[in-house]
């Protein structure tokens, strides 16, 4: 088991709130609890390795993808409910009750996200944060402060590690 | 005493005695608010104030392109009852919440962006005016619109130095007014600091302007030139073995007589003159219309700085202000660079020698008595500079001073990384810094040689490495050849759009035949570096966009060549025309951008510029297809810029890096009361297509910034064959780069015109099988389905006062 609930040090984001470090276990049982989750990728999810992860927790977890950044391009042709929209764009809508979401069906109530620079993610959800009930769980390979639970910082193959066990417990 | 106006008057009794009055206080713009009052068409809002736009035209933009707030941090530290807690939303114990607390951080840095541009024009206006008198004219090319954004503003239009200080003074109190504001206990509702942050950005390009007007007219910069030449770029341009005299910052005054000594003493050949920002790109400019030595070289941006420095090729520094980093004296120090501060907004605690003797000056700082000196006085600014360089250039060379590690030092910096990964976490671009020093240590560089131009050059990896490894000489050491090979061309900036090309152009843009104008303008701190902005340009430049371009994003541009060697601004002309690269100039040239679309306005539509802007800006938003970018905007003044183009009604893209400025504008696409406007016709409401959807957003990558651009260009009014054209360009970039056809395409569609030519029957197709909509196969026509109308008469306005039933 990666502990995934250590090295929260960052250069991001400031202030006294800072996000609760959770297990591939946990992750993986509150992203299954999540009556409406969405999976927000970014664009670091080009690597091969994250992108294999990404389609196999969509997959498994049957979470369509909100592909945000160019990450559309590598997900086009894997079989994913995967649709693009700006990350910034994704950040205010998710604080908007009466969006309806990708499919119309309306918000979300559960945000994964993974595939993103640390300090542009923390940007995004600082929003959701202050603004909004929405929960939003990262599972990054940097400690996310403004989501509102994430792994630690950790190394790329502990990252990896970490997404296995995540998806074996999906 | 308020009847008196500027000038001068003798008191006859007073024989032989002359009494001159340069000003007087006020004077100069009672009488420009009364010649203003005389405008017979000027709009409602001459010499604006803090209210002035709210409620007739900044509500409106804000209720449709809301602000995002996304809070950097959850405390407010601001005043002395803090700090206080503001996370979700809370309240501090001023009674600041965290949207009022952000909003006015935000608009607390585009009011230091305005003032960096406004003080920076004041310093100009009167020097040039002490120089040259307030008789010089404006001459700024073929133009009778000289000063659009003044225009707006103040109603005036200046012929000469001295008819611009009523403009200048118009800031200068509105500027005051507003950082009044952010006091604690002032403003607290956060859409009353937008709406003060939007006008705070339309004072920022009357500043911007003022700026490049004065140096435009006085140092015979190219006056609306397409054909100002080509000008060096890039480290790998400076001849190591003369003397080299490095200049960094914004403002050219001071070093104009730098240049003018060296021409005077024979010594063009003889050294080097070469900087970093803007004031390298307008020192490029200086003197172009006879086109003599010397030649200044632009190396590069803020992100050069360090790297020039710890390269140790400069035997002198000289600062002025704004995009200076504040470590130059030390850094410099401890490579015997003398530096010399000449401008009073940076003195570094140097010693002040103004008053100085240059001879003994040069003394000191040749024995290295002084780390550096504080040098206001122009003339002497100008022998001290190049004299002290030669002096410098042979010493520094003799005891054989270099940065550059030596083979034996790099390994054993190398060897001693421990791969504690604190590097990767201080470092604002994320870079894998513990990787490529692994693969350095098995002797593979060429992961560290990739970091040489996504490194922006601030050292915090150096500052967290515990085993003190100076990462960022590492990296510059395994890039020493790309940085000798770092040699390309930039056009000098040519200065405004001439009144001409907007008459020749005006009609392409308004009817959409040329797809938009696609403005890419400075700053470096971009998250994958510098060739983003050259990919970008060059892909807009191949669809004919205009591209027009300021700052660093214009020396970046240039950075770059294609396969036979050519930089862009050798491969596309430099004409404010379909197909046209346009370097307008250094940051303070971004007033021409917002300039042109004004004048779209004010020469191809006839609308009236004086006190004006909700009208001018209205047309602008739904007509004129321009979209910003700025993708590696990082300062106060790229905020201001930026909110000066909004207000406009000209969207901006920014890089992913922008989040941190705390707020983005952006409309509810899915919300469709937000996407009606007025017919001027006749008061009607009309639905239009949610275009633009931003007018300020970020990006993740360049590959997404593209088509987010060629989207931002389609406005409600294109006729059909624009629709088209603008459509097209979106969906095939869309597809290039996101690997998909987008997802709203139809939403843009009012009839079978609009569609993309190539690929209109399987649109059509696609309208009826997904959207329902009815289709006449025999004509190939719409027969229902669209929300939006099309009508080539409708005059789409926010303004219900525009409309003639009003």
């Amino acid at each position: 088991m990666v502990d995934t609930a250590k090295n929260t040090k960052l250069f991001t984001s400031y202030g006294v709130s800072t996000s609760k470090t959770v297990t591939p276990e946990i992750a993986a049982k509150l992203i299954s609890k999540a009556k409406r989750p969405l999976l927000m990728v970014g664009t670091l999810t080009l690597d091969p390795e994250l992108l294999d992860r990404v389609v196999k927790i969509s997959k498994t977890a049957n979470i369509p993808i909100a592909a945000t950044g160019s990450s559309l391009a590598s997900l086009a042709d894997k079989d994913v409910d995967a649709e693009y929209i700006n990350a910034h764009m994704l950040g205010f809508y998710l604080t908007d009750p009466n969006w309806p979401g990708l499919d119309g069906n309306g918000n979300y109530d559960t945000v994964i996200v993974l595939g993103f620079k640390k300090f542009y993610i923390n940007q995004v959800l600082s929003a959701a944060k202050n603004f909004s009930n929405l929960k939003t769980i990262a599972i990054e390979r940097g400690y996310i402060q403004n989501a509102t639970m994430s792994f630690g910082n950790l190394s790329k193959a502990d990252h990896y590690a970490a997404l296995d066990e995540l998806i074996d417990l999906l | 005493m308020s009847k008196l106006t500027t000038g001068s008057f003798s008191i006859e009794d007073l024989e032989s005695v002359q009494i001159t009055i340069n000003n007087i206080v006020g004077a100069a713009k009672e009488a420009a608010e009364e010649k203003a009052k005389e405008l017979e068409k000027a709009g409602p809002t001459l010499f604006p104030g803090l209210e002035s736009y709210r409620d007739d035209w900044n509500f409106k933009l804000l209720d449709r392109y809301e602000p995002v707030i996304t809070p950097m941090c959850d405390q407010c530290c601001y005043c002395t009852y803090g700090p206080c807690d503001l996370s979700g939303n809370k309240r501090g114990a001023c009674g600041i919440d965290m949207l009022g607390h952000n909003g006015r951080e935000f608009f607390l840095r585009v009011i230091t962006g305005t003032a960096c541009h406004a003080a920076h024009g004041r310093h100009l206006l009167d020097h040039l005016i002490e120089t040259f008198g307030e008789d010089l004219p404006l001459n700024l090319g073929q133009s009778n619109v000289l000063t659009p954004n003044i225009t707006i503003s103040t109603g005036l239009s200046p012929k000469n130095l001295g008819e611009i200080k009523p403009a200048m003074e118009f800031v200068e109190e509105q500027l005051t007014q507003l950082l009044a504001t952010v006091h604690a206990g002032q403003e607290s509702a956060e859409i009353d600091y937008d709406s003060k942050a939007l006008f705070s950005g339309s004072l920022d390009h009357v500043g911007m302007e003022i700026s490049d007007v004065v140096q435009v007219a006085a140092y015979d910069f190219p006056k609306a030139d397409p054909e100002a030449p080509l000008i060096e770029i890039g480290m790998g341009t400076i001849d190591k073995s003369k003397p080299f005299l490095c200049v960094i910052g914004h403002n050219v005054g001071g070093v104009t007589y730098m240049m003018d000594y060296m021409e005077e003493h024979d010594l063009t050949d003889k050294m080097e003159i070469a900087g970093l920002c803007c004031t390298a790109i307008d020192l490029s400019r200086y003197k172009e219309a006879d086109r003599r030595p010397p030649y200044a070289k632009v190396i590069g941006s803020m992100s050069k700085e360090l790297k020039v420095i710890r390269s140790g090729m400069p035997d002198v520094i000289v600062v002025d202000e704004q995009c200076v980093r504040g470590d130059i004296v030390p850094e410099a120090q401890k490579l015997k660079i003398p530096v010399i501060a000449s401008n009073a907004k940076i003195m570094y605690g140097l010693p002040n020698r103004t008053d100085a003797n240059v001879d003994d000056v040069v003394e000191e700082l040749k024995s290295g008595a002084i780390p550096g000196c504080v040098m206001l006085d122009y003339d002497k600014l100008g022998e001290l500079c190049i004299r002290l360089t030669m002096e410098m250039g042979p010493i520094r060379d003799a005891e054989g001073i270099t940065a550059i590690p030596t083979d034996e030092e790099f390994a054993d910096w190398v060897a001693k990384c421990a791969d504690c990964g604190a590097c990767m976490i201080a470092c604002p671009e994320e870079l894998d810094i513990p990787e490529a020093m692994g693969f350095a240590k098995e002797g593979d560089f060429s992961y560290l040689e990739e970091l040489h131009d996504q490194c922006i050059g601030c050292r915090r990896c150096e500052q967290v490495c515990k085993k003190e490894i100076p990462i960022l000489n590492i990296i510059e050491k395994v890039a020493q050849k790309q940085i000798a090979e770092e040699k390309g061309w930039m056009r000098a900036g040519r200065g405004q759009v001439s009144d001409a090309e907007i008459r020749a152009e005006g009609l392409n843009l308004v009817m959409g035949t040329t797809p938009g104008i696609i403005a890419i303008i400075g700053c470096p701190n971009y998250a994958e570096g510098t060739k983003d902005v050259y990919y970008i340009a060059e892909e807009f430049l191949k669809r004919n966009f205009i591209v027009v371009t300021t700052g660093c994003g214009a020396m970046d541009i240039g950075m770059f060549k294609d396969e036979d060697g050519k930089t862009l601004y050798e491969r596309f002309p430099g004409g404010f025309e379909c197909g046209g690269l346009v370097n307008i100039g250094s940051c303070v040239s971004n007033a021409h951008i917002t300039g042109a679309a004004e004048k779209v306005a004010a020469i191809f539509a006839q609308r009236t510029l004086e006190g004006n802007l909700a009208e001018i800006s209205d047309y602008i938003l739904n007509r004129v297809g321009a979209c910003g970018l700025a993708w590696g905007a990082f300062s106060q003044k790229a905020s201001s810029i930026g909110t000066g183009c909004n207000i406009l009604g000209i969207p901006a893209v920014l890089g992913p890096h922008s989040s941190k400025y705390r707020r983005a504008l952006i409309a509810k696409t899915y919300e469709e009361d937000k996407w009606k406007v007025y017919d001027a016709r006749n008061g009607q409401e009309m639905p239009i297509p949610p275009a633009p959807e931003f007018l300020l957003t970020t990006a993740e990558t360049w590959q997404e910034a593209i088509p987010m651009m060629a989207k931002a260009c389609i406005r409600p009014s294109d006729n059909s064959m624009g629709r088209s054209i603008k459509l097209t360009h979106w969906m095939e970039l869309h597809k290039k780069y996101l690997g998909k056809d987008p997802e709203d395409w139809w939403k843009f569609v009012r009839n079978e015109a609009d569609l993309p030519l190539a690929k209109r029957e399987a649109l059509l197709k696609e309208l009826e099988s997904k959207h329902g909509w009815e289709i006449d196969w025999k004509k190939k026509k719409i027969i229902s389905g669209p929300k939006i109308k099309f009508d080539v008469s409708a005059q789409p306005t926010n303004l219900k006062r525009l409309c003639k039933e009003a």
